[in-house]
């Protein structure tokens, strides 16, 4: 009978949760339009992405035009504050690591003007929004535009904001339809030629996220957005000087160095290979994290077709060795 | 006193080894069905289509919980005294499983080790040095030479415990030094059965002193 009870006991300990082993928790953050196929063999992911995802590439570069209004304008999307009020509630912190007024980088791309109608789209924060509306030469040089989305997504709104070709700025609001958590926004932009760059390498950026600290506590973060606080729990941030000398787009990875990186660093290299194609993150860590970058340029949302066959091996590595350092990284298992 | 040192010390081990069994189990449960999602596996996408590492690699899964679980009774001299037959029986099954499944299958696994030599050369020495010291230990109780079949098992034993020990030292030197993964690998790789055979060294020879 003893043995019995005692037996009893013990069953459920070992259905108890495996958290003890490994970070059952442990999220490996694929960017939606950046997925592939990770397959056991390196190779048969390679071929399978390119059977499966017979799709149109986006283009590398964006277009040159005679008019100056046309084309890439790129800043920071500010949160309003005159029109706001006091909205430092709306900042984010996370202990000493994370500090974000909820700024974020936008890509106002002007794609055409005839007569007074233009056309565009704004890329922002993994949101891809068409536009359209009117402009009109106020002076000489001096345009105003006022342009609107759509209204059939919760953060549509409407742009209003002046160019100026002589100093090349673009000054403007913006207005949301909605009420949603940030209504006003302002930015000052400029024109920015968008080129695919292999080479391009991590700047020393100024960064608000310090990835050379762990982020693990569940602090009581009160966000609307529910996301934020799951992130923090799952993430291991830790970084090292690696993500600036480490280049996933520029060489093939050797699997002898992939082996013995951190989970930060693995997560950067990787998103970098993406940020490199203009992928507009929706994670806020990684977009923070890149809109910092100088060279950085939000362009599409989805950049599947895009990799080279040197990206999408180095992807696929990457993951792998994400997923294993994310689960038994710093816990009793192997790995 | 030194009674309720001696207890202390003895619950102390008991629990200890308790826990990390259990924490063992654990691990192979994650195995259990055959699962080759498991990211340790994942990692070795290379090898684990091939067949020969396949069973050796479920060989050894499947029987070392079993071969360290078996291990814990044996040492208790009370059991040994009650039982003897219990003993011998419990004995035979640890020793035939390491000789015939464990330690080869581990052997074959050795090759293919994450890592470069430096590792694979560590878990190799390891896989030959634990078939040598069971198969000593059982011939050592054969011809009822029991102080070298003592000797010889704690030394098996010692080996055995490596599966805990490698992957407890990986979680303190990650806890508290945060060591890149491959350059603690190749730490606990050695550590993890070093440190066991040196203790167990100094037991023998602290116990072959005390004989005289």
């Amino acid at each position: 009978m003893k043995r019995f009870v005692f037996t009893l006991f013990i069953i459920p300990l070992f259905f108890a949760c495996e958290n003890a082993i490994k970070n059952e928790y442990a999220e490996v953050i694929v960017e939606e339009g950046t997925e592939v196929e990770v397959d056991t063999t390196l190779n048969a992911a390679v071929q399978s992405l390119k059977d499966e995802n017979p799709g149109i590439p986006n283009a590398m570069e964006s277009i040159e035009s005679d008019n100056p209004l046309i084309g890439f304008w790129v800043g920071y999307f500010r949160k309003d504050d005159e029109k706001m009020g006091d909205s430092y509630d709306k900042n984010i912190y996370a202990g000493d690591v994370f500090y974000w007024e909820r700024e974020n980088k936008i890509n106002i791309s002007i794609e055409s003007i005839e007569g007074e109608k233009v056309i565009g789209r704004s890329i922002v924060a993994g949101n891809d929004r068409p536009f359209e509306g009117t402009v009109v030469e106020v002076e000489k040089g001096i345009f105003d535009f006022k342009v609107a989305e759509p209204g059939d997504d919760y953060y549509d709104g409407e742009f209003e904001f002046t160019i100026a070709t002589l100093n090349g700025s673009l000054r403007g609001t913006w207005e949301a339809y909605k009420d949603i958590d940030i209504k006003y926004r302002k930015y000052e932009l400029e024109k920015k030629h968008y080129k695919y760059n292999p080479d391009q390498d991590l700047e020393y950026a100024k960064t608000y996220v310090d990835w050379s600290n762990t982020i693990e506590s569940t602090e009581t973060f009160e966000y609307e957005e529910g996301e934020f606080e799951e992130w923090i729990t799952t993430e291991y941030a830790t970084s090292t000087h690696l993500i600036y000398e480490v280049n996933g787009s520029a060489r093939l990875l050797e699997k002898s160095e992939v082996e013995n990186m951190k989970k930060g660093d693995l997560t950067i290299i990787r998103n970098a290979i993406y940020a490199r194609h203009g992928y507009s993150f929706k994670n806020r860590f990684l977009r923070v994290f890149f809109d910092a970058q100088d060279w950085y340029i939000p362009v599409y949302t989805d950049i599947r077709n895009d990799f080279t066959d040197i990206e999408l091996k180095n992807i696929v590595l990457l993951l792998k060795y994400e997923k294993n350092a994310a689960e038994y990284y710093d816990s009793f298992g192997r790995g | 006193m030194l009674q309720y040192l001696r207890i202390a010390c003895k619950l102390c081990y008991y629990l200890g080894l308790a826990f990390f069994t259990y924490l063992m189990a654990l691990i192979t449960l994650q195995y259990i069905p055959l699962n080759f999602e498991v990211s340790f596996l994942v990692l070795k996408d290379e090898l684990v289509n091939k067949l020969h590492y396949q069973i050796a690699f479920f060989a050894h899964v499947y029987t070392s919980i079993l071969v360290l679980i078996l291990g814990i009774p044996q040492f208790s001299l009370w059991l040994r005294n009650k039982f003897k037959l219990l003993h011998r029986n419990i004995g035979k099954a640890y020793i035939f499983l390491i000789l015939f499944i464990s330690a080869p299958s581990g052997l074959i696994m050795a090759f293919y080790a994450n890592g470069d030599g430096f590792t694979k050369t560590s878990f190799i020495l390891q896989s030959i040095l634990w078939f040598v010291f069971t198969w000593i230990a059982f011939k050592s109780a054969l011809k009822k030479s029991w102080i070298s079949h003592e000797n010889f098992i704690l030394r098996s034993y010692a080996l055995t415990l490596s599966a805990i020990s490698l992957r407890l030292f990986k979680w303190i030197i990650v806890s508290v030094w945060e060591l890149p993964p491959m350059d603690t690998y190749k730490i606990v790789a050695w550590a993890g059965w070093l440190v066991n055979l040196l203790i167990v060294e100094f037991y023998i020879y602290w116990k072959s002193q005390q004989r005289k």
